[in-house]
């Protein structure tokens, strides 16, 4: 029977996992409680709690396929172009009411990429890879589990290959090789959600040649499982978080970590084997949990929502909202912000379904989506610092306003239109800075640009998929160059 | 239209939800808002809720995506706006009075 968490259930269930955290330098003995790393535990339990809202459960929800029971879609396998494009409305959604990354989005990609692999795999060698990847899901399924999409390795001297690095830890591999599982070790970078995470699921981060077979590895590991170690990623204006529950840190409820994860001589059963030196089905893998994780960045025109929210509030808060450039500014940011979410259904609306029943995205068009991921946010917080105007980033802190000797100071020149509170007014610029170069920052922005493959990556993608021929074709026939009998 | 035993002229009405992920207006606020003008005409339940005779399905926006299966063959009226819900409820309140 498959269980649907709530987000107390969610947090109970993080409490009983025994993860070694170290943040500056310290063992992080209460982690879930940790005030710079509870923000983001929220994020994750808002995916739990709106499940249940009838309201929003519409596209949180689904069925499983393996036992048609009610499941988070987080933990689905994509039947249908529907459930694709719900995946890519569930995005929008789910940044539109958190303002940040919500870190869920990338293990369900790894799941759905792992069943088309291992399912093609199995059909090369007849291996028993997908029936234990079947397996594994049922267990993520039952229990509601938030997963880990662990691709990033460090990669250390970028023009060698895995296998070439002088520190052959560069790439996660396989140390050992037991009658009853693999020894792994290396690390993952840049790992959102981490230790928001129940379970880690290693993928290998670029094609793999016969020589790096070692390195063409799959897996499934607990999140608590011996041998790993989670340092904690700083993030701009994280220790404002520090500070009490002040208007400083921008949102006042969610936020996102990254972490890198040390995989030191890991243990992992057989069971949760899911590739094993099938060196040439990475580069299979990779283009598959890329092609779904580029659509996932849907969760940006969320965010965007909420920061055009607030870029309009403090136009109108600055008495400017009515000034034509303002209002073409915020026609801008909503062209861009639409722009954006038209090509996240679109790469859904054009999917198909794999060998597997499993439903992928159209490769160009996911890859096209993140390629603007790259670059409009950019443009969109841009926008929002110009409405802003420069208080934005040098208004006094929420301390100063309650100041008994400055306070009447603040409060009397950070005043804008009457009839508005000057707390309400620092509030607002205060996402926005949050949004545009605080913590959320690390999500909407810097994300955006390398999350899911830097934009180099998209642009190869675009150059190998488009159906350059055809085009020169056509071309060549209507400016008289190849003759052809008749245009229709 | 079937009625709940014993309130035979209040009707009983399943509301369905959108996701919600671009809504044009606050759906939630819209169906609380039927549920005050409505109140002792109209009382609206879950939409699994096997007395609703007639599934309510607000959407955001309409592209009206609500998975409509738990309607089971019952009929569907679509909200998709805020215009949409009042004239639903001046429907209704014509109808009932």
């Amino acid at each position: 029977m498959a269980k649907l968490m709530n987000a107390r259930e969610y947090e109970e269930s993080l409490r009983r996992l025994k993860l070694t955290v170290y943040q500056f330098g310290k063992r992080v003995e209460n982690v879930v409680d940790d005030p710079l790393i509870r923000p983001s535990m929220n994020a994750v339990a808002s995916t739990y709690e709106y499940a249940h809202r009838p309201e929003y459960e519409d596209i949180l929800t689904t069925k499983s396929h393996l036992t048609g029971e009610k499941i988070n879609r987080f933990t689905h396998i994509h039947q249908s172009v529907d459930d694709l494009v719900k995946k890519s409305k569930m995005g929008r959604l789910m940044g539109s009411l958190t303002a940040c990354c919500f870190q869920r989005c990338v293990g369900m990609d790894a799941l759905n990429a792992l069943s088309i692999t291992t399912h093609a795999i199995d059909e090369k060698y007849g291996t028993e890879y997908h029936k234990r990847f079947l397996k594994y899901l049922l267990y993520v399924q039952e229990n509601d589990l938030v997963c880990d999409g662990a691709m990033t390795d460090p990669k250390g001297d970028r023009s060698l290959a895995p296998s070439k690095q002088r520190d052959p830890d560069m790439f996660m591999r396989v140390t050992e090789e037991l009658p009853d599982g693999i020894v792994v070790s290396g690390a993952k970078a840049h790992q959102t959600g981490a230790v928001n995470s129940h379970e880690i699921i290693i993928m290998p981060t670029i094609t793999m040649r016969e020589e790096d077979k070692d390195y063409a590895i799959s897996c499934a590991l607990p999140a608590d499982a011996q041998g790993i170690t989670y340092i904690m990623g700083r993030q701009s204006c994280d220790t404002r978080k520090l500070e009490g529950m002040t208007f400083d840190r921008g949102n006042m409820f969610y936020g996102g970590h990254e972490a890198l994860v040390v995989f030191d001589k890991v243990f992992v059963p057989w069971e949760r084997v899911f590739m094993y030196k099938e060196y040439e089905f990475t580069t299979a893998l990779v283009e598959n949990f890329a092609a779904y994780h580029r659509q996932s960045y849907a969760c940006k025109v969320g965010v965007g929502d909420v920061l055009i929210g607030a870029a309009q509030t403090i136009a109108e808060f600055n008495g400017a909202e009515k000034a034509s450039h303002v209002k073409d500014k915020i026609i801008e940011m909503n062209h861009l912000n639409e722009t954006l979410f038209c090509g996240c259904i679109a790469c859904a609306a054009e999917g198909h379904r794999e060998a597997s029943g499993t439903y992928q995205n159209d490769l160009l068009l996911a890859n096209v989506h993140k390629q603007n991921i790259t670059r409009f946010p950019y443009e969109i917080a841009r926008l929002a610092q110009d409405i802003a105007g420069g208080l934005v980033v040098t208004c006094p802190s929420e301390q100063d306003l309650k100041s008994p000797e400055v306070g009447a100071w603040v409060e009397k020149y950070f005043k804008g239109r009457t009839d508005i509170p000057t707390e309400h007014r620092l509030r607002i610029l205060r996402l926005i800075e949050n949004i545009t170069m605080g913590t959320a920052a690390v999500g909407y922005l810097t994300e955006s640009m390398h999350g899911a493959g830097s934009p180099q990556a998209q642009r190869i993608m675009i150059a190998r998929l488009v159906n350059m021929k055809q085009k020169q074709k056509v071309a060549r026939q209507l400016c008289g160059i190849d003759k052809v009998d008749q245009i229709r | 239209m079937r009625h709940r035993q014993g309130r035979s002229d209040t009707l009983i009405v399943g509301v369905k939800y959108c996701g919600g992920c671009k809504a044009g207006y606050d759906r939630v606020a819209a169906v609380d808002s039927l549920k005050t003008r409505l109140s002792g005409v109209v009382e609206f339940v879950a939409p699994v809720d096997a007395a609703a005779s007639l599934i309510l399905v607000v959407t955001g926006c309409r592209t009206a995506c609500a998975e409509i299966d738990s309607a089971d063959g019952r009929p569907l009226t679509y909200i998709t706006s805020a215009e949409d819900a009042e004239r639903w409820a001046a429907d209704i309140l014509r109808i009932h009075s």
